[in-house]
């Protein structure tokens, strides 16, 4: 069987059990919206991730009290280490404005007094610092009598870390249910199409057709539900994303430092090709219990 | 009866034999190569009571049989085991040299693209037009589009539909949509014609134009076996008549052709 009469034959199919199509592509588009949300959060925080793992930064916060003069030696031993890049003193006052800046939230946390806020040394470490080395420097520098705390955001990475795994393999199970999900949904329309198609099917077979001849329409019209459903979705999801950048785009772009944005075209594509896929095995699976040719 | 035979000429006007492809007209004496040959044949549906007992049959290539007996005798079920919906229990069916019940599942398709089938419920596909359901036969070969289009207006121009391809088979007559399945089983120039109770949904009338149609087509060289029970249409044609009497068949001469006719007169009174 040549593919333009088998996709002829799935066209005519189609038109003919439009409703059916159409209820089934709507079932799938539903599954393939919470797949493509997973993957939207999965994409920002994989953002977030290199965004902040790639920040190599240290705040050591000084005791209160503290001299300027021990302050300016403290500063001057630490642009001495090679593993230093820049290094900025904050005092508590820049230390609130800088605050107040990041996270938007003026109004409800200007009245604190500058005393919460303690001066700390800002200090970017350069590229490639390795973990021992970098470890080794945080505990010389907690010995030192100004310093009061040293935070690496070592605990803040590795949470991050955590969720971020959390999120692929939600996404991963998420991914293998939608399948499921899919391969379910047009099986049974597969099966409803046999049997609505049985008529059809018998004088197919009488007249002489394959196997193949009866089967590959099925199979394309599997497909083409299960990839239009992806499809469908992924713009329903664009035209949300749209909608919510320019609504909480700022603020998440103030709080976490990365813009959001939408998972890449090629995980776009993936997911089209994947849902046509599954499309796919769901009518062969379908095909091989209920149509016997 | 003449005026049976002359009403539907007229009707099947352009359907007249000259028009037809005429093939190289076979022999079918007894010496022509056999198409159809059954022999001991056995068909069992519940065990110890066999549908078909013993058969033993010979269709030569260009021959119109028509085979008939009472419901249930197994007239529909001697067509089926040569189109391979069931398989003999025992005995072997030859068609065109090649046992038929020995047919691997994935050959019984080659099988039928060389014969065409014709049934008493048309099987037709309401839904589509008459040129997609004629269409379809040609589909399966494979055959480039635009050779489809001519063929199957050429098909259709046989059965007397010309033009009328473009219409739902659905909205057709019954006597109509007949031709449109007579029209799908001869588009590929099958080898072997075969109709069972072609006739059966139809009146009287429509049924001698049927019947007509098939003799047109044979005339132009197809072998045809010709199921029916109906005592008027074995009276009309004085084709080969094969009856099957309580899963025997037997080869029927005129006298019993008569005999036959009464018999299916009582049994359908």
């Amino acid at each position: 069987m040549d593919l333009s009469t088998a996709l002829s034959r799935a066209r005519r199919n189609f038109l003919d059990d439009w409703t059916l199509h159409a209820v089934a592509i709507a079932s799938l588009v539903v599954a393939f919206l919470c797949l493509g949300a997973t993957l939207f959060a999965v994409a920002n925080l994989n953002r977030i991730a290199e965004k902040w793992g790639n920040t190599q930064q240290l705040s050591l916060y000084l005791k209160d009290g503290t001299e300027k003069a021990d302050v300016s030696q403290l500063q001057f031993v630490l642009e001495s280490l090679p593993e230093v890049a820049a290094v900025e003193y904050l005092t508590p006052a820049a230390a609130q404005k800088k605050f107040l800046e990041q996270t938007d939230a003026e109004s409800d946390l200007a009245s604190l007094p500058t005393e919460v806020f303690p001066a700390s040394l800002e200090i970017k470490l350069t590229q490639g610092v390795p973990e021992g080395r970098l470890q080794k420097i945080i505990d010389r520098l907690q010995q030192l009598a100004p310093v009061q705390e040293v935070e690496s955001y070592r605990g803040w990475f590795e949470h991050l870390a955590s969720l971020l795994q959390a999120s692929r393999w939600s996404a991963s199970v998420l991914a293998a249910l939608v399948a499921i999900c899919v391969i379910a949904v047009i099986e049974n329309t597969v099966r409803m199409a046999i049997a609505h198609r049985s008529d059809e099917i018998e004088v197919l077979k009488l007249c002489g057709a394959t196997d193949g001849f009866v089967r590959m329409p099925f199979v394309i019209e599997g497909a083409i539900q299960g990839s239009v459903a992806a499809l469908f979705s992924i713009l329903l999801l664009l035209v949300a994303y749209a909608i919510v950048s320019g609504q909480v785009g700022y603020t998440f772009a103030t709080l976490t430092g990365v813009s959001l944005t939408f998972f890449s075209p090629q995980i776009g594509l993936a997911v089209v090709i994947g849902g046509g896929a599954a499309g796919a095995l769901g009518s062969l699976l379908s095909l091989r219990r209920y149509l016997s040719v | 009866m003449t005026l049976a035979r002359e009403s539907t000429t007229r009707s099947v006007g352009r359907g007249s034999t000259s028009f037809f492809r005429q093939r190289e007209r076979p022999d079918s004496s007894k010496h022509a190569k056999p198409i159809l040959v059954m022999e001991e044949v056995y068909k069992y549906f519940r065990r110890d009571v066999p549908t078909l007992k013993n058969v033993n049959l010979k269709i030569n290539r260009g021959e119109f049989v028509f085979v008939t007996g009472p419901s249930g005798a197994g007239k529909s079920t001697l067509l089926q085991l040569i189109y391979r919906k069931h398989t003999v229990d025992s005995g072997r069916i030859l068609f065109s040299g090649r046992d038929v019940a020995r047919l691997t599942k994935s050959s019984i398709p080659f099988l039928r693209r060389n014969l065409g089938v014709i049934f008493q419920d048309f099987k037709i596909i309401s839904h589509w037009s008459t040129f997609e359901n004629v269409a379809v036969a040609l589909e399966i070969l494979s055959i480039p589009k635009r050779l489809i289009r001519s063929r199957v207006a050429e098909a259709l121009d046989r059965v007397g539909l010309a033009g009328r391809g473009n219409e739902h088979a659905g909205d057709l007559s019954g006597g109509e949509q007949q031709r449109v399945a007579i029209a799908r089983a001869i588009v590929t120039e099958p080898a072997l014609l075969l109709a069972d109770e072609p006739t059966g949904n139809l009146d009287p009338g429509l049924s001698i134009d049927i019947l007509t149609l098939f003799e047109e087509i044979h005339e132009a060289g197809t072998t045809v076996i010709f199921a029916t029970h109906d005592h008027s249409l074995l009276q009309a044609a004085p084709h080969r008549l094969v009856m099957i009497d309580d899963g025997h068949v037997i080869e029927a001469s005129q006298g019993l052709r008569a005999w036959a006719a009464r018999t299916q007169s009582m049994v359908a009174s």
